[in-house]
């Protein structure tokens, strides 16, 4: 450990980051978000088992389906990807563990959200 | 990357027994977490029995007994005995609180257990080493910072209004319960400021005579310094004057919130 | 001979000791750009000055009418005119520069509607010379001590004032010429011995309410500027006159502030009379605390207290109501609840005299010099040294201290220190050569405490001190007990011979500070059974029976005791000065002391 720094150094480490608002920010938004539209997410996947495949697919087509059924993906992962990189800062410190899971964090969010984004898009527009 | 037991030179074992003296009526056992530095024997707990008939009602009333008349090597800090002072902060019966506020008729177990604060470094028995607590304090800068002069000849003025927004914050006694009661401050002391500061902080931020407001609080808008906060609210459940660093806490972040919109 | 490594600090000034006065001192000579060194057996914001509820004096005049002549007044009538009238008037007339510059530094004070500094009345302050009762008492809720040493603390920080925190000091260094040269002190955390080297030692120790059993004092008040001065052969002064506070909780001893009867407290016997009507009939329970104290003392003894075994009296505030008690007595609501059990806005408080001041301490000036009477000059300063706060007897309080003027001699005696040392001490001088041997005897001794392994533990001896100087040095004193009880310390002092050191260790060994603060409790205890025994009169908290009046043809002067290591105790004395320091004030000429 830096046993030879002073208290104050060790206190202070880089110095103030000069963001965190928007992290916050963004957390709660989405999460108001996903209130409202898990809400319509739940009356939507209620309407499912009834439905035989391409019913199912007509539903979502919907405009307004399709609109939601984006909104929500796209809060999820955002969600899931800030939330996800609060408990790795506060659980791994290891900075090589951090770096690698941060970053995976991130390239599998985008990732998941971009699959459903394309998946929703291409039923939505009908090809 | 984790560790799922404890270093085995953190172990703690069965330590000596004290029993009290015949004929005593009242006894209750205190269990003191005893570790010193001069051997390098693991901590262990030393239980002590103690005739609550001849003993105060608080927990530092019987830690002060077992010192006089059993075992004068036990070691913790203490002054005040009032509660003033934040001297003899400790973990009782679970819960971080001051000795000397404690009555021992509230510890709910058969046995009075007496840790030290908890993911503090020991210096030994149940003495923590605050430094690090201490540098967090000086780090936020914690005195009045203004550019205008004061007048001359008489106080700066400030109304009652404005003195009412510094109650619930300026009696804190820098005992440190609070932080070290702080699941996040237990895994990124390091980096997060903690309860005890962050109040200290926001005490400084209301004042209506400070203008360094901005600079304060750009110093706190990091991931880690303030937002490491996940309002987990043990703080608040464990401040034994009563105060509520949590909510400074909300109340800091709010302030980031409205200067951006 | 015991061998100990010891560090070497050179520093320009050493404060000894973190309170309101070592703090005072410290941010001052910080400021002045002298390289500073704060030495403290406990984190600064943990000193017994955080326990200061009252509040602050000084003649702002922000709730009426008000002057610091009517202070300088006060003072002087409070100290039943043993305080010297110099000091007095140089206290009262910085008394409120002193205290807005508290309020600059940023203490939280509790404000008036017109946003100036809340103040509040206090026992024996008083408007026009004793006609009205002044509202002098500047106050933040009922945590003033709280509030200004914090902000001192922090005032510190700005100044990056150097501090020694868990230091405990063994004894002063003096060289040949009886210049003190600086300090030999313990590091706690480590166990490692320091030698602070400095032009100028400030002994801001705090007092030794520790010597009675029953006190409002910290554990840590134990006097040991006192025991440093004694040890290295210097007198101190008007050591008999010991405060009682009329209102520490019954049992527990806590301090409940004078401020609940400034707001309208009131304190009431078994037939649930306000019996201060009969002692004091103009103040009543606003008059100075030795007489409420006495009163109190008086009901008790008569059959009038109140409880199980009538031995207490009540304090009662229930009539202010909630919402007042909420504002301005937070700290006591909550202090009465937890040690008495009791709702403050229902049921009254049991209170008792307890030990909580003490007037006397190491003689001093006003710039805080530490002097001693030498070839009949009672006036000769001892180079180097410089004494503060309750630990000095400069003397502002003489027989009696009035509330809210231990705050305030705390910061206008620190700020004074510091201005002198600014103007006698130049930054960064070389430090004169000492011999080696210098710290020889200290060591000595500090190793005997070490190893100590006679028969009779530290707890027991110092609970057979307490319980002598309760007994006998109390309230009222009388010729019998008060011999009895030298003949007991004396031998309590020398059975510190036979203590007993459990704990060999050095790292953190409060077994052994414990015992080296007794060693300091000791020689106060000693130096204040004694003093009170030859002072053949009663005046201000110094109360005889045998000699219930106050006698100024034979005992207006200040009593001077040195103690040798045997704990023999040989007396001087020093006249008081009743001459004022300037023209802008005219002396209080003797009168009696009535309220």
């Amino acid at each position: 450990m830096s046993t030879f720094r002073t208290p104050l150094k060790r206190a202070l480490v880089l110095g103030s980051a000069k963001h965190g608002v928007h992290h916050f920010l963004v957390q709660r938004l989405t999460a108001i978000a996903l209130v409202l539209l898990g809400l319509w997410f739940v009356w939507f996947a209620l309407r499912l088992p009834g439905l035989d495949y391409a019913a199912a697919r007509a539903l979502l087509a919907e405009p307004v389906n399709a609109l939601l059924m984006l909104l929500f993906v796209v809060a999820v992962f955002w969600h899931a990807q800030l939330g996800l990189q609060v408990v790795v800062e506060d659980y791994v410190h290891t900075s090589g563990w951090q770096l690698v899971l941060q970053v995976a964090i991130r390239f599998l969010c985008v990732l998941g959200g971009a699959a459903c984004v394309l998946a929703i898009l291409r039923i939505a527009l009908g090809r | 990357m984790s560790e799922f037991t404890l270093p085995k030179n953190s172990k703690i074992t069965e330590g000596k027994h004290f029993p009290a003296k015949a004929g005593a009526t009242d006894v209750r056992t205190f269990r003191v977490y005893r570790w010193t530095p001069d051997d390098d024997r693991n901590p262990r707990m030393d239980s002590y029995d103690v005739d609550l008939s001849t003993c105060g009602p608080m927990v530092l009333d019987a830690l002060i007994k077992i010192k006089n008349e059993v075992d004068s090597t036990v070691t913790f800090r203490r002054s005040c005995r009032e509660g003033i002072c934040g001297s003899c902060a400790m973990n009782i019966d679970g819960t971080n609180t001051l000795a000397c506020t404690k009555p021992i008729s509230e510890c709910s177990g058969s046995d009075v257990k007496l840790y030290p604060l908890p993911h503090m470094p020991v210096v030994k028995d149940l003495v923590p080493d605050l430094t690090h607590f201490y540098a967090q304090l000086t780090s936020i800068k914690p005195w009045l910072r203004t550019e205008s002069p004061p007048p001359p000849d008489r106080e700066r003025l400030q109304s009652k209004e404005d003195r009412a927004r510094l109650d619930g914050l300026y009696e804190c006694i820098l005992c440190a319960c609070c932080s070290a009661g702080c699941p996040s401050y237990w895994w990124n002391a390091d980096r997060y400021l903690g309860p005890a500061i962050l109040l200290q902080a926001y005490r400084w931020i209301v004042d209506s005579r400070d203008e360094a407001t901005g600079e304060r609080l750009d110093f706190l808008e990091d991931p880690f310094k303030l937002y490491r906060c996940h309002t987990i609210m043990n703080c608040t459940r464990t401040c034994p004057k009563g105060l509520n660093p949590a909510k400074a806490i909300a109340a800091t972040k709010k302030l980031l919130v409205e200067r951006r919109s | 001979m015991a061998s100990y490594k010891i560090q070497e600090h050179k520093m320009d000034i050493v404060v000894v000791g973190a309170g309101g006065a070592g703090l005072r001192a410290t941010v001052g000579l910080a400021e002045t750009g002298l390289e500073t060194a704060c030495i403290s057996k406990v984190f600064p914001t943990r000193s017994h000055t955080v326990a200061a509820q009252g509040g602050i004096s000084a003649a702002l005049g922000n709730m009426g009418e008000d002057d610091w002549r009517f202070h300088f007044y006060d003072t002087v009538k409070g100290s039943d005119w043993l305080g010297d009238q110099d000091a007095i008037e140089y206290m009262c007339k910085h008394a409120p520069e002193a205290v807005i510059e508290l309020e600059h530094y940023g203490v939280p004070f509790s404000r008036t509607d017109s946003g100036h500094i809340y103040q509040r009345p206090f026992g024996g302050m008083t408007t026009h010379y004793g006609k009205g009762t002044a509202q002098r008492t500047c106050a933040a809720a009922d945590r003033t001590g709280h509030a200004m040493l914090h902000t001192l603390y922090q005032q510190s920080l700005k100044h990056d004032a150097r501090f020694f925190i868990e230091y405990f000091a063994i004894d002063l260094v003096f060289d040949d010429e009886g210049t003190c040269r600086g300090v030999l002190a313990l590091d706690l955390n480590e166990g490692t011995l320091h030698l602070f080297r400095a032009h100028g030692v400030v002994l801001a120790t705090g007092g030794y309410g520790r010597t009675y059993f029953s006190a409002t004092s910290a554990h840590t008040c134990t006097g040991d500027g006192g025991g440093l001065a004694l040890r290295a052969g210097l007198a101190l002064q008007d050591m008999e006159f010991v405060q009682f506070h009329p209102t520490g909780i019954y049992g527990a001893g806590c301090l409940i502030t004078e401020g609940v009867r400034g707001e309208g407290g009131f304190l009431t016997n078994s037939a649930g009379e306000r019996f201060m009507e009969r002692y004091a009939p103009n103040a009543k329970d606003l008059a100075s605390r030795d007489v409420v104290s006495r009163a109190m003392t008086i009901e008790i003894r008569e059959g009038r207290g109140v409880g199980e075994h009538k031995d207490h009296i009540l304090l009662n505030l229930q009539h202010l109501g909630a919402e007042v008690l909420h504002e301005r007595l937070p700290g006591i609501s909550e202090s009465a609840r937890i040690f008495a059990g009791v709702d403050v806005t229902r049921q009254p408080i049991p209170v008792l005299p307890t030990a909580h001041y003490n007037m006397g301490g190491i003689p001093s000036n006003i710039h805080g010099e530490v002097v001693q009477k030498r070839d009949g000059n009672s006036e000769s300063v001892v180079p180097g040294l410089f004494a503060v706060g309750e630990a000095a007897c400069v003397s502002v309080h003489g027989g009696n201290r009035l509330g809210s003027n231990s705050l305030l001699d705390l910061v206008v005696f620190g700020r004074a220190v510091a201005q002198r040392c600014a103007a006698t001490i130049k930054p960064r001088q070389p430090h004169k050569d000492l011999p080696a041997t210098i710290c020889d005897k200290a060591l000595d001794a500090f190793d005997r405490v070490r190893h100590a392994k006679g028969g009779t533990p530290t707890a027991e001896l110092r609970l057979t001190m307490q319980r002598t100087m309760q007994a006998d040095a109390a309230v009222f004193r009388t010729e019998k007990t008060l011999q009895e009880g030298c003949a007991k310390m004396n031998q309590i002092f020398a059975s510190f011979d036979d203590v007993h050191v459990s704990d060999r260790s050095l790292v953190w060994n409060s077994d052994l500070v414990e015992t080296l603060e007794l060693q300091n409790l000791l020689y106060n205890a000693v130096a204040t059974i004694n003093s009170a025994e030859q002072r053949h009169e009663s005046r201000g908290a110094h109360a005889r029976e045998d000699y219930p009046e106050r006698d100024d043809e034979n005992w207006l002067k200040h009593t001077l005791v040195k103690v040798d290591a045997k704990g023999k105790c040989t007396f001087d004395f020093r006249p008081v000065r009743l001459a004022t320091l300037t023209q802008d004030v005219k002396s209080v000429p003797l009168a009696k002391r009535v309220y």
